[in-house]
Order: structure tokens, then sequence, then C-alpha cells
């Protein structure tokens, strides 16, 4: 069975704008659209730029736009999860683009800084570990599971109107730390949340749930943010 | 660097909070609004029964709250989808004060018809 895979290229050195090549690639059960890239890659056009890592949906290198959706290529199966023979595939939208299917995330990551996305601590350490109690992971199991693909960024109307705003990655990984039992720094976070391009940006138009490849709740947690803002008096 | 405006000074926190504050009063009298205009009584709007109402205090007291908070909540989600989108501080200053200006003239407008509303012809 072939299917008929429309990819996005663009070289900004060479290409004065971008366009969509084709390729017919022959499909199998269980193919997934990573190893399809890598089909076409290695086998039709070597110039195919595209990021990958661990290929297990873990790392978020290859969160791509596929048939007007956003998924991981490397968790998508061209046949059982994609029903039409024509699969058209672009980077993630609202990033500069870098080449072909890879996109800038400089500024994605220089926001996840902003948001001190590392345990901040005061106490002296225990003897062995920080434990924490099956009950306080509960708070924070689902966000912890983000792998900072950047698809819901990509899919948030606020952040491609405002450069600035922090975004809901940023946000989400905000919570996870705040709302961690062993960390003792959420007075700081929530300090630099709480702003106009904080957490107070977001119009709760839930994109980024529906974006996000590991489907966590992203908007919840935002609006858990304002909640512990609200608490802290605004 | 000249800031852009409305991008500094408060965090937006106070906004928000009256933006939902606003809302619970809304929805309660809109409720109010649906079931008296519609379903209770034979359901007919004429001139005489809403003027029975707009003459009562009460009622005036409602009105009013609803004007202030109608006109708020609106005013406040528009400002916050426009400036998204708009960039250039000269705009946003000149929509910011029009938007603001518009809800002040309506509301001084509202409140100059709802206080001073008497039922003409008895």
């Amino acid at each position: 069975m072939k299917k008929r895979f429309e990819i996005f290229r663009y070289n900004p050195e060479t290409d004065k704008k971008p366009y969509f090549k084709s390729y017919e690639v022959e499909v199998y059960e269980g193919m997934t659209l990573l190893d399809a890239l890598n089909y076409i890659r290695w086998e039709i056009d070597g110039t195919l730029t595209y990021r990958r890592s661990c290929r297990s949906a873990i790392c978020g290198s290859c969160a791509m736009k596929i048939n007007g959706r956003t998924y991981l290529a490397c968790k998508t199966q061209v046949i059982k999860d994609i029903k039409s023979d024509h699969i058209k595939v672009e980077p993630l939208p609202g990033y500069e683009i870098i080449k072909d299917l890879v996109v800038d995330m400089d500024n994605f990551f220089d926001k996840l800084k902003r948001t001190k996305p590392y345990h901040i601590t005061h106490k002296a350490p225990p003897e062995k570990e920080r434990l924490q109690s099956p009950e306080d992971f509960k708070f924070i199991n689902e966000a912890a599971d983000c792998i900072l693909c950047g698809a819901c960024v990509s899919a948030c109307p606020s952040s491609w109107a405002g450069k600035d705003y922090l975004g809901p990655a940023a946000l989400l990984k905000a919570y996870k730390f705040c709302a961690d039992t062993r960390d003792e720094g959420a007075d700081e976070r929530l300090a630099i949340v709480n702003d106009k391009n904080g957490v107070w940006r977001c119009h709760y138009t839930a994109n980024c749930m529906d974006a996000c490849p590991k489907d966590i709740k992203i908007t919840d947690y935002i609006a858990r943010l304002r909640n512990m803002l609200v608490q802290n008096k605004l | 660097m000249r800031k852009t405006f409305g991008t500094s000074g408060n965090t937006g926190a106070m906004g928000w909070f009256f933006h939902r504050l606003t809302s619970i009063y809304l929805a309660v009298v809109l409720l109010i609004h649906f079931a008296v205009m519609h379903f209770i009584g034979d359901g007919t709007i004429t001139y005489a029964k809403i003027a029975d109402r707009l003459a009562s205090p009460g009622w005036k007291v409602l009105d009013i709250l609803f004007l202030y908070t109608g006109l708020y909540h609106g005013l406040y989600g528009l400002w916050n989808l426009l400036e998204d989108y708009i960039h250039n501080s000269f705009w946003r200053a000149f929509i910011y004060f029009l938007i603001a200006f518009g809800g002040f003239a309506l509301v001084i407008l509202g409140t100059i018809t709802i206080v001073n509303f008497k039922k003409i012809g008895g």
C-alpha cells in the first residue's frame, strides 16, 4: 500500500519562499510517520531536514503538524492513526523556521528558564533524599509528564499574538514546581507568572490541551496557578 | 526605550478578578431577565409591563448594576482580545481610550435614562 507525503520544504539560504514537495512511500502496518520521514531522507531525498531523537514519545523533538493537527511523528502510525492516503506534513506553526520541519525553539526555552524550572530549597538536605508521599505526588503527576515538545505553544493564539507571553509550557512547568511539596520556591515563581504576559494573558482557548501529545490538561493547571495567586492575595 | 502602551503597570489580576465577579452577577440577572420577560405571566411584552418595572426603585437598582457590570464585562473582554493583536503603541492608546470613553458615555447615558424614567400615560 502506498501513501503520498506532501512535505513542507524551505531552506532560507536558497529558497525565496516555502513550497511543498511530494513523496510516495510504500507503507506497512505499524510504520510511524517518523519511519516514513526516515525512509524519505535515507532512500529518496537526503536534503529533507527534521528533528528526531528517542523514537519513544519521550524527548519531544519530533512534534509537527500532520494533516492540520499537531502530533509527535514517532507516536503517529501512518495507517492506524491517519486514514487519508494523502499526508501533509508541516513544521509547528508559530515558530521561526530554521529549515524544512525544524523550527527555532530558543524563545520557547528562554521563557521556560524565566519560570525557574528547577527545585528551589532553603532547608538543609536530609540524609538520604527529599521524600514525597504518593498523595502529594498526585498534584504534579500529570503536569510532570510534559516532554517540552512545544506543541501547546504552537497551538496557542495568545502566544502567536504576543511574543512576550510566557505561554502554556512555561506556565505548566511553573505550576509543576509550585505544587511540588519538596519545593520551597513557589513565592519566587508566582511573582514571575503574576504578570500581564504571564498567567493573566491566557484566554482559556484551551487549544494547548487539544494539541498536547501527552493529553495534559494544561489550561486547568494555568487556572490552578491563578488560584494559587488568588489564595496569596492577587 | 519607550514602553508600549498598556504593557507595564498592573499585572491584570484585578481586571480578571472583576471580570469573573461581574460574570456571576450577569448570569443571575440574565436568568431573572429571561424568566420575567418570557416565562412569567402570559409571555407578551408590552410598554405598560416594562414601564411598570422600570419605574420601580428595586428594578432601577438592579438595572443600573446590570448596565455597569455588563459594560465592564463586555468592554474588558473586548480590550483583552484586541490588545493581543494591536502592537503599535499609538493605536493601543487610541483604541483603549475609545473603549474607555465609549463605556463612560454609555454609563452616564444609561444612568440618566434609568434614574429619570417615568411611565407615560399612567
